[in-house]
């Protein structure tokens, strides 16, 4: 970074006035209009991205479907059916969806974003414009891949037995907020990769840590009335989206404002302090 | 843009839609660039818990050595040097890409390198990858709408337009890069050995075009081994050895010098 003050630029020579610095590291305002000027290329990436997805393989989109299909079966079967797990749920199949594709959306997306600055290496020697877009674009492109994905997952829901209702549509708003806390998280793994890429290894564990500390498997009321630490579930984020995505799916729409409250909390800590503690860095992505 | 506030507008924004009418474009004062190669590039665990974030398998290279350069609007000067002489280096300081130690780069306009090639995904058609790559050099889509059939046409793809790009030879690959990267007429046009690339004939069209674009008052930087490509090209050429400038002047003199050393 240059130790001189990149507005004195036109300090010798009138006919220097109007030159500015070529490594600009803006103030944060500029950053985050510059980010928002180059939104096109972000949404422009993420859609070529699904678009070649989709073309390119009808056994991954058939994987798509089963995997998920597969997963949530085991799951029934043996926490369900012979570990007996699932008290406290009407609809156990429907209640396991909807666990496992909202956690899923956040895990991959993070898991991607983390990759992403070693991904775009080369570009990042070549083009200058403000890093977080690369973390915010796999951010988007794994958002749109859910689509699709959630659509299996209320298709998995109605078979179970439940019935279509008005209250599905505040999935959409949770998963946009739930996009944000994602988009914050990404942005600080990237950077953490990026100082230490055994982050990057370790990062997968942790999220299989996460899966069954967020209630996915079990009904945290049902087995943690009136114990101190039930507390520590309703402060995980992740906790609070899946149940709010339940509370929306399966519940018919009763949402627990005290979660929701804490997921936008959430939401705005990481999404704002993600970018400012990427941002801080900015000066060392794809440098040699 | 009325209503905002006068540091928003100087911003990059402005830059790039800037028509250059200062008389210098480029100004490099006293610029120095180190890095650090690490034997590992990337620090793995063992190796922070061993030797903490620094580690000490790595040699630092002093790669651009106070280097001061002042390059005027409409001109296009020629780098050359051995390899490692920093001039690869320096036109990423110009581009802004690579964080200096000491020393600034001012610039009139704002600058782009030649290679757009890392903003391409070669799984898509040639045609998408001109929107990836005028999106990635900042242009807006509407922008690119007007001026892709030029950048077909220019890079002779008009029937494999559609195909993905991996289907293309390198040939078509490379005439479609440098198509794309002309295309948003940048008024500082930064190449690194970019163009020996295609056969003759488009080699020749290629500098032809470098040629028009010198004469829109756009400065051109180019780094190259191929003397016949500077004599032909620039009418300034500096030369670099070791990160520091041994002799800058018109092109025939210096390469001359350059010549006779190698001998």
């Amino acid at each position: 970074m240059t130790s001189l003050d990149p507005r004195s630029a036109s300090a010798s020579k009138p006919e220097h006035a109007g030159l500015r610095d070529a490594r600009e590291t803006d103030k944060l305002a500029v950053y985050i209009a510059e980010l928002w000027r180059r939104r096109s290329w972000t949404w422009y990436v993420a859609s070529s991205e699904m678009r070649s997805r989709q073309i390119n393989s009808l056994l991954g989109n058939i994987w798509h479907v089963l995997s998920p299909l597969l997963q949530i079966g085991v799951f029934f079967v043996i926490f369900g059916l012979v570990l007996e797990v699932d008290r406290g749920v009407d609809n156990f199949i429907g209640y396991l969806a909807v666990g496992i594709f909202v956690y899923q959306f956040t895990q991959k997306t993070v898991v991607a974003g983390s990759k992403s600055l070693v991904k775009y290496e080369r570009l990042m020697q070549i083009v200058s414009f403000p890093r977080a877009l690369i973390p915010l674009t796999t951010t988007l492109t794994e958002t749109l891949a859910t689509i699709p994905a959630y659509g299996v997952m209320f298709v998995m829901v109605t078979a179970s037995g439940e019935q279509p209702k008005l209250s599905w549509l505040l999935v959409l708003p949770l998963l946009g907020l739930q996009a944000i806390f994602t988009a914050g998280l990404a942005l600080v793994m990237a950077r953490a990769v990026h100082h230490v890429y055994d982050v990057s290894q370790i990062l997968p564990f942790l999220f299989r840590l996460g899966f069954y500390a967020s209630g996915v498997l079990f009904n945290v009321n049902a087995f943690l009335e009136g114990k101190s630490w039930r507390v520590l579930f309703e402060i995980n984020p992740l906790y609070c989206f899946i149940e709010l995505n339940r509370a929306v799916v399966l519940d018919g729409g009763t949402i627990d404002w005290s979660l929701l409250f804490n997921a936008v909390v959430w939401t705005v800590v990481v999404a704002v302090g993600g970018l400012l503690w990427f941002r801080a860095a900015e000066d060392s992505y794809g440098d040699r | 843009m009325t209503g905002e506030s006068p540091q928003l507008q100087t911003s990059m924004t402005t830059m790039t839609s800037m028509t250059s009418t200062t008389p210098t474009a480029v100004l490099i004062e006293d610029v120095h660039v180190r890095y650090r190669v690490l034997e590992q590039q990337q620090l793995g665990l063992a190796d922070i818990v061993k030797r903490g974030m620094r580690s000490r398998r790595s040699i630092e290279v002093h790669a651009v050595r106070g280097v001061s350069l002042e390059i005027l609007t409409g001109e296009s000067v020629g780098l050359l040097g051995p390899n490692g002489s920093g001039k690869s280096t320096l036109l990423r300081c110009i581009a802004g890409v690579q964080t200096l130690a000491s020393g600034r780069v001012l610039v009139s306009g704002k600058p782009q390198l030649l290679a757009v090639n890392a903003a391409l995904d070669p799984k898509l058609s040639g045609r998408r990858n001109i929107f990836l790559g005028g999106l990635a050099m900042g242009l807006t889509k509407a922008e690119i709408e007007n001026r892709i059939g030029e950048v077909v046409d220019f890079a002779e793809l008009v029937d494999a337009i559609d195909r993905p790009m991996r289907t293309y030879s390198s040939g078509m690959k490379a005439r479609l890069t440098f198509s794309i990267a002309t295309m948003s007429e940048p008024p500082i046009l930064l190449i690194d050995e970019a163009l020996a690339v295609g056969d003759k004939r488009f080699r020749r069209k290629s500098l032809e075009r470098i040629n028009q674009i010198r004469e829109r008052a756009s400065t051109v930087v180019m780094v190259t081994h191929n003397l016949n490509e500077i004599k032909s090209t620039c009418s300034r050429a500096v030369w670099l050895a070791d990160g520091q400038i041994v002799m800058d002047g018109p092109t025939d003199d210096v390469v001359k010098a350059y010549e006779a050393s190698e001998d």
